[in-house]
């Protein structure tokens, strides 16, 4: 599910970059520093929308390093556990296969699959299909899918999908 | 699974009737899903209540049906818990649990990944098996087999120096690593690789095992299969790979019914653990001084096959030899570097002076004053040659042509395979790991060897490399002639088996081939009966190795495979290491005989073939012993007249253990380094001084 949140971020400056341009790179460095990253509360951060306010620089005693405050809007991304969400199919194998949903990686076991859909490994690229064959998934395919479970890392969200519900399955455009 | 089976009772105290059930009897409920909706009977009648599941698994039974009552105490349905037979990330991939949150409830049960890419999914056995299986049948069914194949010196070699950017049929591409700069690697596929992948993908599932990085090992199938037609993601790498020093590991996590119809074409035969079912495939070398950028960590005994890798010569594995001292080779390799600088130098200007005839015999005169002996010859034969095209790219011509032997290979395993399995009632699948010695076995069946000069006399025969390479390629050997022996392999002409092969030669009707171990040593890389014509023996050549090279070490067949080991300890009782080292105790009395008469027979041989005896042996010392600093003195006295001062210098160099520290220490002593005089040219000076009493000692004794 997408949010659009308010978040905190330090940033932490060089004071090579004191100077004229000195809110730019914040704003900069901002960017660049929380688009793409994923927290274990929030999920992924996908835009940075406005920033509200930058607030007073910190000197760090010793350094000379400057510590910003900085209050944001982000756009992000949560998955959560039951949500219906398109991927798109980026591996088949034996076991099941993996979809990517935006920045999210997800596996679905060969059991969430239905059951009328085999494996077939000697057609390339390699491909579930059913048994009238008019239900083919392969890679690069848009799929619809319910997230059955979600593992939360530092780094990273990683989740379990099914295809075992009504509606579910391939997406035909 | 009865254990895992547990019952779902009414959610009251009073009896309930079950209004409608939202699930079917076999389906899989997850947590918190809806089972049944119900009112109970002391309440309001229209008022429905949801029950949900507690846990997630597969409804087994349905004991109540719609509509009737369920007394309290009874179960209503049956839940068959989730067993977590798939696992990703310590995730249930099919009921979505955490298994972290899960501690010590339960075992894990998925454990074998099996997944070649994707390390972290794993299933349990049976599913394993049962996918396994499939496979098996799949496989069986299209007539395949499986064939695991490395990247590395097999199908490309890759080289992390700087090499000139216009190489052409050189491919290069950065690989980025996380906290680290990342580097450019530049890839040259062996001759003929699309064919030989296109052609081995009709009879073979192909899999990548590589000890590679991941990264790597992706970047590298790209290339070879931009298509994904013959790889698809069946990679493995470095980071998947359970033990870092064998993929062996591996192969029971792959192939979980076993490794039946697994075939594997590697250079390394250590990485397999000697498996039968390897093919053991000549090293893929093309950049000189690059050797497999990936090479496993060596295993302890293995030291020298290591350093032999790097720079791609075939200096020859020691596993029968434990007493070797693994120094000369270190020598060796050095001594080859240089050499390989020498080439790589001599490329730019495209005259690389190598003859590239298939005549392995004929040793090439335009060699390199620098270049040894043995470094040319190991060269020989499979050295690329750097040619600079009008239009500016560097044209490479590559004589290797092992792909071809090995797709002919590949295909009359396959054959043998299916002809085997078509044979058996019960269709019970054959074993590649036996299938594959019966195959090698028949290239030289019904072929009879005797050997000359390839055996150390000290080594009985049966413990010979040469005599495993052989058996193991079917052929029988013997000691001495016989009336079935059909070929002489021999080091060099003029021994006594040589001599009485004419004899012999001219009584019998069949021909009796005369051949130098160049022979046999094709005959088990390319596992065909090569034509005997081309590597004739001939007078005066020491162009031959008595040793195979490392590829050629093929696992002897099962019973063989003690013996050396055994062998060894037998011939030495006190079981010393110095007894080994001298092998003049080692001798039989046989030996001892068996060298009296090839003495004699040396003796009544005529003057020109005894001379043909001591010049190659003195050849082969005389890398191995003189230090490189006698090399440098002849090259700078060669302007003089050269006979004379050769000898002199010979008698100098012989003299030198106590000449040396002296004349090193006079220039120094008269006069204390100072800055302005460079070290080397009393090091110069001393070599001179050193070739000045030299030159005096021998005026002194003609007068």
């Amino acid at each position: 599910m997408f949010y659009h949140i308010s978040l905190e971020h330090e940033i932490l400056l060089h004071p090579r970059y004191f100077g004229p341009q000195l809110l730019d790179t914040v704003k900069q460095k901002l960017y660049t520093e929380v688009e793409g990253t994923c927290t274990g509360k929030y999920g992924f951060v996908i835009a940075v929308t406005t920033i509200d306010s930058i607030g007073a620089g910190l000197i760090q005693p010793g350094q000379g390093f400057v510590v910003y405050p900085v209050k944001y809007k982000a756009i992000v991304f949560r998955p959560f556990k039951g949500e219906v969400l398109d991927a798109i199919v980026t591996q088949v194998n034996k076991v099941g296969m993996f979809a990517q949903i935006g920045p999210l990686s997800c596996f679905i076991s060969h059991h969430s699959i239905p059951a009328d859909m085999e494996f077939c490994p000697n057609v390339n690229p390699p491909c579930y299909k059913s048994k009238q064959e008019d239900n083919v998934i392969q890679e690069e395919d848009v799929i619809r899918l319910k997230i059955v479970g979600t593992r939360v890392d530092a780094t990273g969200i990683f989740a379990i999908g099914t295809l075992m519900d009504d509606y579910l399955g391939l997406v035909t455009q | 699974m009865a254990d895992k089976t547990m019952p779902i009772f009414v959610p009251s105290e009073k009896p309930v009737k079950v209004v409608k059930w939202k699930i079917k009897q076999g389906s899989f409920v997850s947590q918190g899903q809806i089972l049944f909706l119900y009112n109970d009977s002391s309440g309001n009648i229209n008022e429905v209540k949801k029950f949900k599941a507690l846990r997630a698994g597969t409804i087994s039974s349905i004991k109540v049906k719609e509509g009737d009552i369920a007394e309290p105490g009874l179960p209503v349905a049956e839940l068959e818990e989730c067993r977590h037979p798939t696992v990703m990330k310590e995730m249930c991939a099919e009921c979505g649990a955490d298994l972290r949150t899960d501690v010590g409830s339960k075992r894990e049960v998925a454990i074998v990944p099996m997944v070649h890419s994707v390390p972290e999914l794993k299933v349990s056995e049976e599913l394993a098996q049962k996918l396994g299986r499939e496979d098996a049948e799949r496989l069986l069914k299209d007539r395949k087999l499986v064939l695991l194949v490395d990247l590395d010196q097999t199908l490309v070699h890759t080289t992390n120096d700087n090499i000139p950017p216009n190489l052409k049929g050189v491919l290069h591409f950065f690989l980025r690593c996380p906290g680290g700069p990342g580097r450019w690697c530049h890839t040259r596929f062996r001759p003929r690789t699309k064919e030989f992948l296109e052609s081995a993908s009709k009879n073979y599932e192909l899999h990548v095992c590589t000890f590679g990085a991941r990264q790597y090992a992706h970047a590298i199938a790209d290339l070879l299969d931009p298509e994904k037609k013959y790889f698809s993601h069946r990679i493995l790498s470095r980071d998947e790979c359970f033990d870092p020093r064998t993929k062996s590991a591996n192969l029971k996590a792959l192939f979980p019914c076993g490794d039946n119809m697994v075939c594997i074409i590697d250079d390394r035969e250590d990485v397999w653990r000697h498996a039968t079912n390897l093919i053991h495939v000549r090293p893929y070398s093309f950049f000189q001084s690059t050797g497999d950028i990936n090479a496993p960590p060596p295993l302890v005994d293995e030291k020298s096959k290591l350093i032999s890798g790097k720079n791609g010569a075939q200096v020859p594995v020691i596993h029968q030899m434990p007493t070797l001292d693994p120094e000369p080779e270190q020598k060796d390799s050095v001594v080859d570097i240089k050499e390989q600088k020498e080439t790589n130098e001599n490329a730019i200007d495209g005259g690389n002076g190598k003859i590239l005839s298939k005549d392995k015999n004929k040793p090439s005169e335009e060699k390199s004053e620098g270049a040894d002996e043995e470094g040319e010859r190991l060269a020989d034969g499979a050295e690329p040659r750097w040619v600079e095209t009008s239009d500016g790219q560097i044209e490479v011509e590559d004589p290797d042509d092992y792909l071809i032997y090995l797709e002919d290979i590949l295909k009359r395993i396959h054959k043998h395979f299916y002809d085997l399995y078509d044979k058996t009632e019960n269709k019970q699948i054959p074993d590649l790991k036996m299938v594959i010695p019966e195959v090698k076995s028949k290239v030289l069946s019904g072929v009879s060897l005797v050997f000359s000069g390839l055996v150390p006399t000290h080594q009985r025969l049966e413990t010979s490399r040469a005599y495993l390479v052989a058996r193991s390629l079917g052929a029988e050997v013997t000691q001495d002639y016989t009336e079935h022996t059909t070929h002489l392999v021999a080091v060099r002409a003029g021994t006594a088996k040589v001599n009485a092969s004419r004899r012999l030669g001219e009584g019998k009707a069949s021909k009796l081939h005369v051949v130098t171990p160049e022979w046999l040593w094709t005959c088990a890389e390319r596992w065909e009966r090569v034509d005997e014509r081309l590597y004739p023996l001939q007078r005066g050549g020491q162009s031959s190795s008595r040793r195979p090279p490392a590829h050629c070490s093929s696992p002897p067949p099962a019973p063989a495979a003690p013996a050396p080991a055994a062998a060894l300890r037998k011939r030495t009782p006190s079981g010393r290491f110095m007894d080994t080292l001298n092998p003049l105790l080692s001798f039989s009395s046989d030996d001892i005989a068996d060298m009296d008469r090839e003495v004699e027979d040396i003796f009544n041989e005529s003057d020109e073939s005894s001379s043909d005896e001591s010049k190659p042996i003195g050849d082969d010392l005389d890398d191995e012993e003189n230090p490189p600093e006698d090399r440098l003195i002849s090259v700078e006295t060669e302007d003089s007249s050269q006979d004379r001062l050769q000898d002199l210098q010979d008698a100098g160099s012989s003299d030198s253990d106590t000449d040396e520290p002296r004349s090193r220490k006079r220039p120094r002593r008269s006069s204390p380094p100072s800055d302005d005089e460079p070290p080397d040219e009393t090091d110069d000076d001393s070599s001179w001084n050193l070739m000045g009493a030299a030159l005096e000692r021998e005026f002194l004794a003609q007068d």
